[in-house]
């Protein structure tokens, strides 16, 4: 049986209901398949008040083992650096994650806000947000660039916005059946299972990418959404074309950009009006080429493969 | 249609040629420039071909020192030989250009 807490700071209650609509496995094989004990989650959880600070004084005591702290939303860090705008059971929420990021074997930050600040932490930053162990791109985050969990690991991110419910619970499962260990993170502590490959990887529009046709509206079918629409797809690392959403589709395979959710820097460009689903150029280049790729490298591909292009590129072929 | 596209396309060349002025500067830098002149073309009449070439900066031949081109740019359908820019939406040449050209 391993002990499972999980708990929310400054959030839009998102991942949690990614979480609660996992399928493979599902919340409820959590419990049932692979004896996950869920101590407390704030849509799940029974206990309230006195009783909820109980339960948390037992883990934090190290009266009751606490196998895998989950934490969704940011650490809240205002007004001055007190917390106070983010209480919870008690005392501001940021004393608890201090002591019970201690107490844990494995701590997870689950969806953008947790792993690194989010649309929170976005300039101004009123609520002086911080990600667990990152804000942004800067390592350090709420608990410090040195914290390590009591299995030797930081802490595994698993960014999104909000993450995939699958990859919440498949993580959840590696953890809790002692495959922790095994699991490899790239630089910003994401499984490497899930992050390392592109959201390009598997969308059905490569071949509109390859000819450089470019869908110029939402929701066309044909054409790809880099050119014009500010897809990051080339530049994203997540899995969302190879683990679908709902088990059926994509951003991009519905026509919409991929937003790059799953990186430091979301929301991109600090959600300045006509920054966000535009591809951003300077004198007609974008100014994020897909990685690995230079600009005169760029301008002499596509001269080529707009010259090869083949006649049905310009059509819609997805037919229904 | 192919011939429709194609009268289209022999008046917009005869446009050029006989010397209609359209406005090739300023390019659009960033997107911001780049919106305020979708948003011109924007409240044209669609059929308005001359005011379409005027705004889009059209010319009929190749522009700037890397030799920039209709061909390239990703608004460009090759077969159709066709700006699929919604705003702009004319038969053009691989080797005309305009100010909204992208890549
Ligand atoms: S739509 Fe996006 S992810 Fe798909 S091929 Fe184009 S750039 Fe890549
Ligand atoms: S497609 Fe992009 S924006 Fe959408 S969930 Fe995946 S990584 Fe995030
Ligand atoms: S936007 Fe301008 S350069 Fe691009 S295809 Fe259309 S007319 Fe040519």
């Amino acid at each position: 049986m391993a002990n499972l807490l999980w708990l929310q700071g400054g959030a839009c209650s998102g991942n949690t209901m990614s979480f609660l609509n996992a399928e493979e496995p599902s919340a409820c094989d959590l419990v049932t398949d692979f004896g996950i004990n869920i101590l407390w989650h704030p849509s799940l959880g029974l206990e309230l008040g006195e009783n909820l600070q109980k339960l948390l004084n037992a883990l934090t005591s190290g009266q009751m083992p606490l196998d895998i702290f989950v934490f969704e939303g940011t650490v809240v860090n205002a007004p001055k650096g007190t917390g106070e705008w983010n209480r919870f059971a008690g005392r501001p929420m940021k004393d608890w994650v201090s002591d019970l990021a201690k107490v844990a074997s494995y701590t997870v930050a689950i969806g953008d806000c947790a792993t690194w600040g989010g649309i929170p932490a976005t300039a101004p930053n009123p609520s002086e947000s911080q990600g667990l162990q990152f804000l942004k791109r800067q390592h350090g985050g709420y608990l410090g660039a040195a914290y390590k969990s009591k299995a030797g690991l930081p802490v595994i991110n698993v960014p999104g916005c909000p993450a995939h419910p699958d990859w919440i619970t498949q993580i959840v499962v590696a953890v809790a059946t002692g495959r922790g260990a095994d699991l490899s993170l790239d630089e910003f502590q994401r499984p490497k299972t899930f992050f390392t490959s592109f959201t390009q990887t598997g969308c059905t529009r490569n071949m509109h990418f390859a000819y450089k046709v470019s869908a110029t509206e939402y929701g066309q079918r044909k054409g790809c959404l880099f050119y014009d629409l500010g897809c990051r797809g080339p530049m994203t690392h997540s899995p969302c074309n190879r683990i679908l959403w709902n088990r059926q589709s994509s951003k991009t395979r519905a026509g919409m950009p991929c937003m790059g959710c799953t990186e430091p820097e979301f929301p991109f460009f600090d959600l300045a009006p006509g920054t966000v689903f535009k591809t951003q150029t300077l004198m007609g280049v974008p100014k994020d080429l897909p990685q690995g790729v230079d600009k005169s490298g760029y301008i002499k591909l596509t001269a080529a493969a707009k010259a090869a292009s083949p006649a049905w590129a310009e059509n819609d072929i997805f037919v229904v | 249609m192919a011939s429709e596209n194609g009268a289209v396309l022999k008046s917009i060349a005869d446009m050029l040629a006989n010397g209609l002025k359209t406005e090739v500067e300023p390019f659009p830098e960033t997107d911001k420039e780049f919106a305020e002149i979708l948003l011109q073309l924007r409240q044209l009449d669609p059929k308005d071909l001359e005011s379409k070439l005027v705004i889009g900066g059209f010319l009929d031949h190749p522009y700037g020192p890397d030799r920039q081109r209709c061909l390239e740019c990703m608004y460009y359908l090759v077969h159709r030989r066709w700006c699929d820019l919604p705003e702009l939406s004319v038969p053009v040449d691989p080797d005309w250009w305009c100010r909204l050209w992208r890549i």
